[in-house]
């Protein structure tokens, strides 16, 4: 035997309590990782090739404001743009969900809307048949994974924005982007079901290049400068943010939620080693009676301590890393949640969480031991 | 100083313990001296300070005044660490309870005061088995304490304290708990530590008949020597 292997067999002894404290820190950091990558998932932009490309014109007032389809002869002459489409979120019920669908159904110019999406790939039959039929539409190999769809099936969509439902017959299927999940029809289509009012939602611009994307999108705000529709034009990542600010609440509620558990996981771990201390009281006293001094047993403490946040540690944030990494979370999320990644960054959170905790754990009971005598443990024998 | 002769030698010892405004003298001004490979025994009724001195003389507690040297250390002028070091080199203990741990084989806690020496694996199992043999437990080494009876309980407890091999072994009731038949086995170890072994041991105990195995027995009454 040696001390390593003592400080083991003592943290083994109750082997119910240690399991039991195990689990108790493991499932806190479960859930500690499982907030923060739900916090990044929503927070955090897609960024594909094409995204720095990528600018989005909305009404200056509200996103809920469309914007008049006439600005597409403006936007077509600025400088430094190689395409423009209107992008018309329709916001429809797919048949069968009841409040909510998880995939967007997007009018566009099918001509102009593949250069917008540099990373999809499509046949060239499929996009073909879809620019020559008007009530068509493609949709992203992730939604057709999911609903089990195929070419050639037709889509209604009941109309929860427009005052209009959708039927569509799946021409293309795409893939490759950083979300395969969209569905893209005909703007026309949607024009004539809605009587041609003349609006789109946004419009969704192709810059030629990086360098000249922030001066694309001062041209645009300037372009429609005192116009009855003034525009805000921004880059992908941008409109992505600003439309995530809107969930501030939600950041707060989880870094809230994620210190309440931090807090709880301090508890359970002082609880744990205040309880296997008071339990060797008499034996911590026998160890000094024979000549183990408080460093010594100081180290046990923490040793002990440590290595049962770290055990519970491997057992959350690696149990979260293999869960996350093995199912398909958009299948289980119903598609809110795409990617679901644990990344180093929260495993380190998570392991220096840990090992922070370990630490903090042990100074009670270390106290308690460097406070306690040899014979004021060993009147406790008799 | 102490005498060649003389392994403790106690100068004016005294404990007081302050319990709120009241003082409560445990020992008072005790001189003693015990020879080497005696087997003192420490007789009295219960809160007469035998405990406490035995506790001074292992460096386990610190007097109020007075002088306490052990083979010519004045244990009461050494830090607590000295003190660890101390007692880990020079005593013995074996206590009424046993208090084995539980999780460990009669070989592991035999073997728990090496593990603050330099030894190596080999020469710690010499003398962790030279120990177990010597309380007749050879056979025994590999079984936890709660399969061994309470009479091998307490002789493990006594290999514990043999095998740094200490000039003095002190012992605190340590047939308290244990049946006639034990208390007569462990009591018999102890005699032959002292007169074979040449250790010193000096035993607490309320029973006259464990009294008999010492070589001699001194009674202490309200912290004063009676004889």
């Amino acid at each position: 035997m040696n001390l390593p292997g003592f400080i083991v067999r003592n943290a083994f002894r109750n082997k119910r309590r240690f399991a039991l404290s195990v689990s108790s820190v493991a499932a806190s950091l479960f859930l500690l990782i499982t907030l923060q990558v739900a916090l990044r998932e929503l927070t955090n932009p897609i960024n594909d090739e094409g995204s720095s490309l990528r600018i989005i014109v909305r009404n200056k007032v509200s996103l809920a404001q469309p914007l008049p389809a006439r600005q597409l002869q403006v936007l077509d002459k600025i400088p430094g743009i190689v395409t423009v489409s209107p992008f018309s979120f329709f916001g429809g019920l797919y048949k069968g969900d009841e409040k909510f669908t998880s995939f967007a159904q997007f009018a566009v110019d099918p001509k102009r809307t593949l250069p917008l999406l540099a990373d999809a790939k499509i046949p060239k039959e499929q996009l073909d048949a879809w620019i020559a039929d008007q009530t068509s539409c493609i949709v992203g190999q992730m939604t057709v994974d999911r609903y089990g769809l195929k070419i050639g099936d037709r889509l209604q969509f009941t109309g929860q924005i427009y005052p209009c439902d959708l039927d569509l017959k799946i021409v293309g299927i795409y893939h490759g982007t950083a979300d395969d999940r969209n569905l893209m029809f005909h703007q026309k289509y949607l024009d004539e079901l809605l009587g041609n009012p003349g609006t789109v939602g946004t419009w969704w611009v192709r810059a030629a290049s990086v360098a000249e994307a922030p001066l694309v999108t001062d041209r645009i705000n300037k372009a429609f400068a005192n116009s009855s529709a003034e525009v805000r034009a921004e880059s992908e990542r941008a409109f992505v943010l600003g439309f995530v600010s809107m969930w501030a609440n939600i950041k707060t509620l989880i870094g809230g939620i994620s210190i309440v558990v931090i807090f709880a996981l301090l508890l359970v771990t002082v609880s744990t080693m205040s309880m296997a201390i008071r339990e060797r009281f008499r034996e911590l006293a026998i160890l000094k009676a024979i000549g183990f001094r408080r460093r010594e047993l100081f180290a046990f403490v923490l040793a002990e301590s440590f290595g049962l946040a770290m055990c519970g540690a491997v057992l959350g944030a690696g149990g979260a890393w293999v869960i996350f990494h093995s199912i398909n979370i958009q299948k289980l999320t119903n598609g809110l949640f795409v990617m679901f990644e644990v990344t180093p960054k929260m495993m380190g959170l998570a392991f220096s969480v840990a090992a922070l905790l370990g630490v903090l754990a042990a100074i009670a009971p270390m106290f308690t031991v460097a406070r306690t005598s040899v014979v004021q443990g060993l009147k406790t024998l008799d | 100083m102490a005498t060649p002769e003389n392994i403790v030698t106690i100068r004016n010892l005294s404990k007081v313990y302050a319990q709120g405004e009241i003082q409560v003298t445990a020992l008072d001004n005790i001189s003693l001296n015990i020879a080497t490979g005696e087997f003192l025994t420490l007789m009295g009724p219960s809160g007469s300070g035998k405990s406490t001195l035995l506790h001074i003389i292992a460096g386990v507690d610190r007097p109020t005044s007075g002088e306490c040297l052990v083979q010519g250390v004045d244990v009461t002028k050494l830090n607590e660490s000295q003190l660890a070091d101390w007692r880990n080199q020079n005593v013995g203990f074996v206590f009424q309870t046993f208090n084995l741990i539980p999780v460990l084989t009669a070989f592991e806690n035999v073997e728990l005061p090496l593990l603050l020496t330099k030894l190596k694996r080999a020469q710690r199992r010499k003398q962790v088995e030279a120990a177990l043999e010597l309380v007749g437990l050879a056979d025994r080494m590999h079984h936890l304490p709660k399969q061994l009876s309470g009479g091998q309980e307490q002789r493990v407890a006594i290999a514990r304290a043999l095998v740094t091999d200490p000039k003095l072994v002190v012992a605190d009731e340590p047939t308290g708990n244990l049946d006639s038949h034990s208390a007569q086995e462990v009591l018999g170890i102890l005699q032959s530590l002292s007169r074979q072994a040449g250790k010193t041991v000096i035993m607490v105990t309320h029973d006259p008949k464990a009294a008999a195995f010492g070589s001699r027995s001194i009674h202490l009454e309200k912290g004063e020597l009676t004889n």
